[in-house]
């Protein structure tokens, strides 16, 4: 070190601005690290298999959800159809032949198809709001490591980071599958649980 | 941060051209080109990944590894930054990648002392305060030597250092300050013993 100098602090900055930014490592690195490198046609089909992957878990549950949903949907229209006037000889067809529906029956059906509506007209504005927000932000927080992606390419914490927030997205709507259908009073006038 | 470079304006504006003609031949598959662009910039990847790792053997892996995924990123590269600056975060990201397949911790000291013992590399030079230095910044605790290096060594602002590491700017700027601090009473020391 520089002993002239006699603040320790300035001589460590000193010596620290002569250090060289460059060292040549110590043998050539470029022959092994050209038989790594792929073609750019390779690379380029492989680049669509990570987000091709995500998107396609994606697709599968939003489709489930839907699918579900749209049961459910299929179901209170049942019930509609049961309630209306001309429809007793429609019910027995939903119910097999024979099969006789008595008021109770009808009155349990009428409160299914009022509260399967309630709960999917009634979504609290509040969870409706916090689900919106949810969604919202999942889907900034995608963009932004998409962003940050171009800065970091290829970094492992940032494609799992995605890859979580795609997992995310995926429980929140879940998560209105059940808000809208999955639990509440539903659950005590299921009609494959009625007796007839 | 600044780039590399000695010559006039005119000469740093000739050599970022032909490096964007390079960038663009290697994006469309040219590993020629692309070979240029690694003998353009292996010594300041190497020397931080060295610096970083304060381990020969590592920092040739994570050099090999970085320009690796250069080159599998180079189509994403969009000239936004200059190509070398572009490589550095991606030197950085292969040193960080490979401490944590290491499960190696900011701060775990473990074989530091061993790996100092190499350095410094012979690439470095002969001057003896330049390896006394080298051999400090090594026997530094991880978290403060990859702050030093990157702060005090590459001209990285607080921000970006943190941004890099995964650090608040906060702690980065206190390991800087421990390892300077370190540093200094390491140097201090072994001055008045010789």
């Amino acid at each position: 070190m520089n002993s002239d100098r006699t603040d320790p602090a300035t001589r460590l900055e000193d010596a620290l601005s002569r250090l060289p930014q460059c060292v040549e490592p110590p043998r050539d690195l470029w022959p092994a690290i050209e038989a790594r490198l792929e073609p750019r046609a390779t690379i380029a089909r492989r680049r669509w298999l990570w987000p091709a992957a995500a998107a396609a878990v994606l697709l599968i549950g939003a489709s489930s959800l839907i699918t579900a949903t749209l049961l459910r949907r299929d179901e209170v229209a049942a019930v509609r159809r049961a309630d209306a006037p001309a429809g007793v000889a429609a019910t027995v067809a939903a119910f097999g032949p024979g099969q006789a529906l008595g008021p109770s029956y009808l009155a349990a059906r009428q409160e299914l198809a009022r509260s399967l509506e309630a709960r999917i007209g009634r979504l609290p504005p509040e969870g409706r709001r916090q689900l919106e927000k949810n969604l919202a932000e999942l889907r900034r927080a995608s963009a932004e490591i998409n962003a940050a992606l171009e800065l970091r390419p290829g970094d492992p914490l940032l494609e799992e980071l995605l890859l979580n927030v795609y997992q995310d997205e995926l429980a929140v709507l879940a998560s209105v599958n059940q808000l809208t259908g999955g639990s509440g009073a539903g659950a005590t006038t299921d009609p494959t649980r009625m007796q007839l | 941060m600044t780039e590399p470079g000695d010559g006039s304006e005119f000469e740093r504006a000739r050599r970022a051209s032909d490096e964007r003609a390079l960038v663009e031949s290697a994006k469309h598959g040219s590993t020629a080109a692309f070979e240029a662009l690694y003998r353009n910039h292996v010594g300041k990847v190497y020397g931080l990944c060295l610096r970083m790792t304060a381990n020969r053997a590592t920092a040739e892996d994570c050099t090999q590894e970085a320009f690796i995924q250069a080159w599998r990123n180079l189509p994403s590269f969009e000239n936004r930054s200059a190509f070398g600056t572009w490589m550095h975060r991606i030197a950085v990201n292969a040193v960080l990648a490979q401490g944590r397949r290491r499960r190696e911790q900011p701060g775990d000291d473990a074989s530091v002392d061993e790996a100092a013992d190499r350095l410094p590399d012979p690439g470095i030079g002969d001057d003896g305060d330049v390896i006394d230095l080298e051999q400090a910044i090594a026997r530094l605790p991880a978290g403060a030597r990859q702050v030093l290096v990157l702060v005090g060594l590459y001209g990285h602002s607080h921000e970006e250092a943190a941004a890099m590491l995964g650090l608040a700017v906060g702690t980065c700027k206190s390991q800087l300050h421990r390892a300077r601090d370190l540093l200094g009473r390491r140097l201090a020391a072994e001055e008045s013993a010789s």
